[in-house]
C-alpha cells in the first residue's frame, strides 16, 4: 500500500508501477456483512467497512463513502434506502422553483449525514494511515446535483430555460465547494468531484454548466494543498477534452470508454487519469476474464500518472 | 402491443448509476396523458435478461433509450421535446402520433414519478440473481 504513490499518478507523475483504488462503495458493507443502508448511517460501520476493503485489496486508496446524494440530502432532498445500494434520490425541491424561491441554504457539518460521515473518517483515518492507504472524498458534482435538486428537466431547462438552470448548478456547485472543504477538514488526501451524469450531455452545455461550477470546489482543494480529480461515468468521449482542461490534477472514467484514447488525452494534457476495469462485463458478471481485463488495462494505463481502479 | 409505443431503457443500474436513473427518470416524468400511451421499462445489465435485451437490441453504450426497438438516445439524456418528436416518429397509427405532438408544449410531471417508476420495474432487478 502506497498513497504517496498513488497521489504522484493522480497528479500526472511518473509512477514505479501502477497504484491501485477499489472505489468499494457499499461492496465494503457486503464484506462486513451488513446491509447498505445501515453501513452508510452508522459511523463505525462505515469505518470498519473501508477499513476492511482497503486491507482485503490492499488499496493504496479508497474512498470513505461513495454515494452521490449526501449532498442532496444535505439540503433537503428525500432519500429511498435499498438493502444492497446506495439510497436513491426521491424529491426535487427545485422542480417548479430556484434554489431561493424554494428556500434552499447551504449545508454545514451539522446538515444531513455529514455528522456520521465526519465521525467515519474520524475512525477510519489513522487506521489508514497506519496502511499506507490515502482517504479519499467524494462530492456530488454540479449537474448531478443539479438534477438531483431539479428532477431531469435540467436537462431541458439547460437550452430552454437558461437562467433557471445556471442558478440551480451555481448554487450545486457553491454546495459541492463546501463539500470539498469538509473533506479537507476530515483530513482526506485527495478529494474528488463525482459528476456522472456529466456525461450526457453535449460539450458546450458542458462548458456552460459544469465546468464553471467546479472551479470554487477545485480551488478549496488546491487551496489545502490536497489532490483534486473529476470522476465522469459513462460514454464520455463528447466531453473528454472539457474534462482534461477541468483543471483539476486528473480524471477518472467508467468501462465504456478505451484507455488508450483516455490516455492519450491525459498525456496530451499533463493530468492523471483513473480505469477502467470493466466492473460489469469483468466483475460482476465474469463475461470476461477480470485479470485479463486487468492486464489490458494494465497495459494501456502505463505508468505515467495512471491509477488502477474499476471503470 | 400496436396500440403502445415500446420504450426499453438499458442501463447499468438506475439506482446506482445517477445517468441512468434520469435517463428512466425523463420517462417516467413524461405527463399522464403521454403515459396513456406508452409501455416502458429498465433494463439493467447486471442480470441475464437485460444482457439479452443489450444484446437483442445491439446496444452499444449505457444508458440508452430505445423506442420501438431503435436506438434513440445513447449516453444523451434528452429534453422533454426531443423525447416527445422521437416518439411521434415511431408512434403506430396518426390519430397516437397527432395526439403526441399535441402534448409538446406540456412538459414533464414530477407527481407521479415513482409510481411510474415502480410500474417500469425500476431498480428492482439490478442484481445478478435477480
Amino acid at each position: 500500500m502506497a498513497k504517496q504513490m498513488l497521489i504522484d499518478a493522480y497528479r500526472g507523475k511518473r509512477t514505479a508501477k501502477a497504484p491501485w483504488v477499489p472505489y468499494a462503495g457499499v461492496h465494503c458493507a457486503f464484506l462486513i456483512k451488513e446491509a447498505a443502508d445501515k453501513f452508510l448511517q452508522d459511523p463505525a460501520l462505515l469505518a470498519k467497512g473501508i477499513v476492511e476493503t482497503a486491507k482485503r485489496y490492499k488499496a493504496d486508496g479508497i474512498p470513505l463513502l461513495f454515494d452521490l446524494s449526501v449532498e442532496a440530502n444535505a439540503v433537503g432532498c428525500e432519500l429511498k434506502w435499498w438493502p444492497d445500494n446506495v439510497p436513491s434520490v426521491t424529491t426535487h425541491p427545485c422542480s417548479g422553483k430556484t434554489p431561493a424561491d424554494a428556500g434552499l441554504t447551504f449545508p454545514t457539518k451539522d446538515s444531513g449525514r455529514w455528522p456520521v460521515i465526519f465521525e467515519a473518517a474520524k475512525i477510519a483515518k489513522p487506521q489508514l494511515e497506519e496502511l499506507d492507504c490515502a482517504l479519499m472524498g467524494l462530492f456530488c458534482g454540479p449537474l448531478t446535483l443539479a438534477s438531483h435538486l431539479a428532477g431531469v428537466r435540467i436537462f431541458t431547462d439547460v437550452y430552454k430555460n437558461k437562467e433557471f438552470a445556471a442558478e440551480v448548478c451555481k448554487f450545486a456547485g457553491e454546495v459541492g465547494a463546501i463539500s470539498a472543504q469538509l473533506y479537507a477538514e476530515m483530513g482526506c488526501d485527495i478529494i474528488a468531484n463525482v459528476d456522472p451524469v456529466a456525461s450526457q450531455i453535449r460539450p458546450e452545455t458542458f462548458r456552460e454548466y459544469v465546468k464553471p461550477n467546479c472551479e470554487a470546489a477545485t480551488k478549496v482543494i488546491h487551496d489545502a494543498g490536497l489532490t483534486s480529480s473529476f470522476f465522469i461515468c459513462g460514454d464520455c468521449t463528447k466531453v473528454m477534452e472539457e474534462v482534461c482542461q477541468l483543471g483539476t490534477h486528473g480524471f477518472a472514467i467508467d468501462e465504456q470508454l478505451n484507455m488508450n484514447f483516455v490516455r492519450d488525452m491525459a498525456r496530451k494534457h499533463n493530468v492523471g487519469f483513473g480505469g477502467n476495469l470493466k466492473l460489469t462485463l469483468a466483475l460482476s458478471l465474469g463475461l470476461l476474464s477480470p485479470r485479463e481485463d486487468a492486464i489490458v488495462s494494465l497495459a494501456a494505463g502505463g505508468h505515467i500518472g495512471y491509477t488502477f481502479a474499476p471503470g | 402491443m400496436a396500440d403502445k409505443i415500446n420504450i426499453d431503457v438499458l442501463t447499468l443500474d438506475s439506482v446506482q448509476c445517477a445517468a441512468c436513473g434520469y435517463m428512466m427518470e425523463s420517462i417516467a416524468a413524461l405527463p399522464s396523458d403521454v403515459q396513456e400511451m406508452i409501455q416502458y421499462q429498465e433494463w439493467s445489465i447486471k442480470n441475464k435478461d437485460g444482457i439479452g435485451k443489450f444484446m437483442e437490441l445491439k446496444g452499444k453504450v449505457l444508458p440508452t433509450i430505445c423506442i420501438e426497438r431503435d436506438l434513440v438516445f445513447e449516453s444523451i439524456i434528452p429534453q422533454y421535446e426531443e423525447l416527445i418528436d422521437e416518439m411521434a416518429r415511431r408512434a403506430p397509427n396518426d390519430q397516437m402520433r397527432d395526439r403526441i405532438i399535441s402534448l409538446r408544449g406540456k412538459g414533464f410531471e414530477f407527481d407521479k414519478i415513482q409510481e411510474n417508476l415502480a410500474k417500469a420495474g425500476s431498480g428492482m432487478k439490478t442484481r445478478t440473481d435477480s
